[in-house]
């Protein structure tokens, strides 16, 4: 498996190749996953319990695999632990701190720096994401929409070599999900890193996804690009949005 | 005639005192290791921390009389270090009372670590933070609830502990003579008025403990939680 990845590396930024066996009460699980991407927007598409969560938290350094390859531009990841991948994450719940405001939230990964370019590079960031409004507020103060934008925000202000996001837009309205996709997209013109976009969502898909890995039982079962690998996916829903008017 | 005895009212409020911060010292790590520690044989651990919660005080009192007395490593160590006895000292005090009140800061630091959530811990590690940082930064201040509940109840409970004080500590006024001997030696003495008075103050002493332990717990759970 690994020879298929490193064959890959030639244009791709980050190559994964790594297995997991999880035990549970309901049974085994086995993830079995080995693909390139590039510095684009993949979009790692399957239903519930595909695998999906467990492959980002690998290649994040949160979960620890039975084997696993994480190269990044060549860079081998795999034994660094995960404070030290500079990975930036966005979780499902996103995992804001609570006792911190939306500006401590995101300057939180700046812990090091002057503060003087800490100062400088949370102000960039809470308006490239349109938060100077909430910026002294709490999560708990703030909408979802303020609070996703966020934890986008506290994620990419470290400057990560890549951006893993799980269901990040599983609880927005469609209008709140658009206007921050663009912000998403809008930052990735700027910053060419790979990006890994977790959904089961197809509207997420084709509204963001450069590329498609489809995922089923801990297999990448189809890659390419969204109108290709997801066509049936896409038929149905338009069948079924039919049927329902 | 003295209705309220204040030596043992300071020398009980300085044991407590000393016992809460030493507590604080060595139970937040205990905690932690507890709330998150994945070992089998974790539960050996809590069982050996809680036992004081149900083993009758005289049993304690009585091993660590012999654990630190005169006749034991430790204690000849001691005689010899200090030129003391550890047993019947307010030194061999606070000792026993840390080891008597340890479930009592132990168990709500650790029940309030596991409370955060591990998404947030993991959020931290991936920005760059150590597990001290993450402890410092995000774990403790969420767990402030439990430290201060913990650092409450060993401090109240070192106050009012009756049985290991008098197996270790004796009843020396002025060294080891702490609150609840002293109404112990009134009511011997059937002075009912005196020892009235005390416990009276200890009555109101538990009763604010407790009412400031709600209050902070009430606040500080409604400050995180999303409107």
């Amino acid at each position: 498996m690994v020879a298929s990845v490193t064959q890959a590396t030639g244009s791709a930024v980050l190559c994964v190749d790594l297995t997991k066996k999880l035990v549970s009460r309901a049974g085994t699980f086995d993830l079995d996953v080995a693909f390139s991407v590039g510095a684009e927007i993949t979009v790692m598409f399957g239903m519930s319990g595909a695998g999906k969560t467990t492959v980002l938290e690998c290649i994040a350094g949160l979960m620890q695999p039975d084997s696993e390859r994480v190269l990044l531009n060549g860079t081998d990841l795999t034994r660094l632990p995960a404070r030290e991948r500079r990975i930036g994450y966005v979780f499902q719940e996103l995992a804001l701190f609570p006792h911190l405001t939306a500006r401590e939230n995101i300057g939180y990964g700046l812990r090091t720096l002057p503060e003087r370019e800490k100062k400088q590079r949370i102000g960039e960031i809470i308006e490239s994401f349109h938060i100077a409004h909430a910026s002294d507020r709490k999560p708990r103060a703030m909408s979802g929409g303020e609070r996703q934008r966020v934890a986008l925000a506290r994620s990419l202000v470290i400057q990560p070599c890549m951006l893993l996001l799980d269901e990040p837009m599983s609880a927005l309205d469609h209008g709140t999900k658009a206007a921050i996709l663009r912000d998403l997209r809008e930052y990735h013109t700027q910053h060419r890193i790979p990006v890994i976009y977790v959904t089961h969502a197809l509207d997420e898909v084709f509204a963001i996804a450069d590329r498609v890995l489809k995922i089923a039982n801990g297999k990448i079962v189809a890659e390419g690009k969204p109108e290709e690998v997801l066509s049936e996916e896409r038929e149905q829903l338009i069948q079924y949005l039919n049927a329902a008017r | 005639m003295n209705l309220v005895n204040w030596q043992a009212i300071w020398l009980s409020a300085k044991l407590a005192s000393i016992v809460a911060l030493i507590l604080l010292a060595v139970g937040v790590p205990l905690a932690y290791w507890i709330a998150f520690t994945r070992v089998r044989w974790k539960f050996l651990l809590e069982a050996v921390v809680s036992l004081p919660l149900v083993l009758p005080p005289t049993v304690l009192g009585f091993y660590l009389l012999v654990a630190m007395g005169s006749r034991s490593p430790v204690g000849r160590w001691y005689d010899g270090w200090s030129g003391h006895s550890l047993v019947f000292s307010f030194q061999g005090l606070i000792i026993a009372s840390v080891l008597y009140s340890l479930p009592f800061a132990v168990q709500p630091f650790a029940a309030a670590f596991s409370q955060v959530d591990q998404r947030l811990r993991d959020a931290a590690s991936l920005l760059g933070a150590s597990k001290m940082e993450t402890f410092f930064r995000v774990v403790a201040p969420l767990s402030i609830g439990g430290i201060v509940t913990g650092m409450v109840l060993s401090f109240a409970h070192t106050i009012g502990e009756f049985g290991v004080v008098l197996m270790v500590g004796g009843n020396i006024p002025g060294v080891t003579r702490t609150i609840s001997l002293d109404i112990y030696d009134k009511v011997e003495d059937i002075d009912y008025a005196s020892a009235n008075h005390t416990a009276i103050l200890l009555l109101l002493f538990s009763f604010t403990v407790l009412a400031i332990i709600y209050a902070v717990n009430r606040r500080l759970a409604a400050r995180w939680l999303p409107r």
